[in-house]
């Protein structure tokens, strides 16, 4: 078995040996047959300035200025959408930029005003505060100074009523008891005090 | 002569020592004027000008004739004496006192305090009525402003409950 497979195996090395030496000799013969074109190059080479002339250079030239100017148009149109494109999407990207911007600025600014306003309005109501405060502190002083003052004022008034009365009286009947109406009164009180009379005037001075 | 001036009296229209000086200053304009008519007019009965009433009241009282040299000595003895030696009191009164009720006063005192008692008189109208007296060494007020003060609880008492009502 082991050696047919190996007679196999000889066979087909063998056998691409053979096609590879046919492939080669192929080969060598095509090269013999270019050979045999190269008299049409040559006459083509020959005769080219017959099929390329000048009206035939200048109907090509113009194709392709034409072709050219076509292309040109189309680029520059292209070029024209693009740019109108990109000036659109700019302008967007602009304004889209510009009103964020803005909105931020405006939002900074809002809150900033809305700072300064919140602190007047603490800075007020602590100027409320205090005002209140005072006014109480001054409403509380008043009261209590005008409830000392009545107080005081009713004091010296009721201290000085019974003065008062008393010098009404003897304003009022001051000039009214005539001395001779008296008389009796002076005398008996003069008689009450005899002995302390007596006793100062005989010490003498 | 502190014994001659004891016994005489002093009338009872002589009540200050302002009448004492009066009467002093009159009785020696008397004595120059006697003594000035006895050098014009020797020998010549002398007629008296005409004197007050407190002069001519010391007189009687204490029975002086003017003429008389040794009386009118007598008298400047005795009121000097008086001026020096009799006790003053001050009394004050609501108004001024008539000379009969300062008579009466007067009489009083020199009975029963001191016979040659000067009495100098005030005037006080606060004290409405009554008087104060003030002697040497001390003050009696027995006048109705004093009275006052003392029933000034009893005023306020009053007062206060008539209040209340």
């Amino acid at each position: 078995m082991t050696i047919w497979w190996l007679i196999l195996v000889l066979a087909t090395i063998g056998a691409a040996g053979i096609a590879f030496i046919w492939l080669a000799v192929r080969v060598g013969r095509g090269g013999a047959s270019q050979k045999s074109e190269l008299p049409y190059a040559d006459a083509a080479e020959k005769d080219v300035e017959h099929i390329f002339n000048d009206q035939f250079r200048e109907e090509l030239r113009n194709r392709g200025r034409l072709h050219f100017e076509k292309i040109i148009g189309e680029n520059a149109m292209f070029l024209q959408q693009d740019l109108r494109l990109t000036t659109s999407q700019l302008n967007e990207y602009m304004k889209d930029e510009i009103t964020r911007k803005l909105k931020e600025e405006f939002a900074k600014y809002e809150e900033s005003i809305m700072d300064a306003k919140q602190l007047a309005i603490d800075s007020i109501q602590k100027t409320n505060t205090a005002i209140d405060e005072q006014r109480q502190m001054l409403s509380q002083q008043l009261t209590t100074q005008l409830q000392e003052e009545k107080t005081r004022l009713l004091g010296n008034f009721e201290n000085n009523m019974a003065d008062v009365v008393n010098h009404y009286v003897l304003a009022a009947i001051g000039n009214q008891i005539d001395l001779s109406d008296q008389l009796e009164y002076i005398l008996t009180e003069l008689e009450e005090n005899k002995t302390a009379i007596l006793e100062d005037i005989q010490s003498g001075g | 002569m502190a014994g001659e001036s004891n016994s005489l009296a002093l009338p009872l229209l002589v009540i200050s020592p302002s009448d004492v000086s009066r009467l002093s200053r009159e009785l020696e304009a008397l004595d120059d004027y006697v003594h000035q008519a006895s050098l014009r007019k020797g020998g010549e009965a002398v007629k008296l000008p005409r004197t007050s009433r407190m002069l001519d009241e010391l007189a009687t009282a204490n029975n002086f004739n003017f003429l008389q040299a040794h009386d009118r000595k007598a008298a400047k003895a005795f009121l000097e004496h008086i001026r020096k030696e009799s006790p003053v009191v001050t009394m004050s009164f609501a108004a001024e006192p008539s000379s009969a009720f300062l008579a009466k006063v007067i009489t009083w005192l020199r009975q029963n305090i001191h016979p040659a008692l000067l009495l100098r008189v005030g005037l006080q109208p606060t004290i409405a009525a009554g008087f104060t007296l003030r002697t040497t060494n001390k003050h009696f007020d027995f006048s109705l402003r004093k009275h006052f003060d003392e029933q000034r609880p009893l005023l306020l008492e009053k007062l206060q409950k008539a209040g209340a009502k």
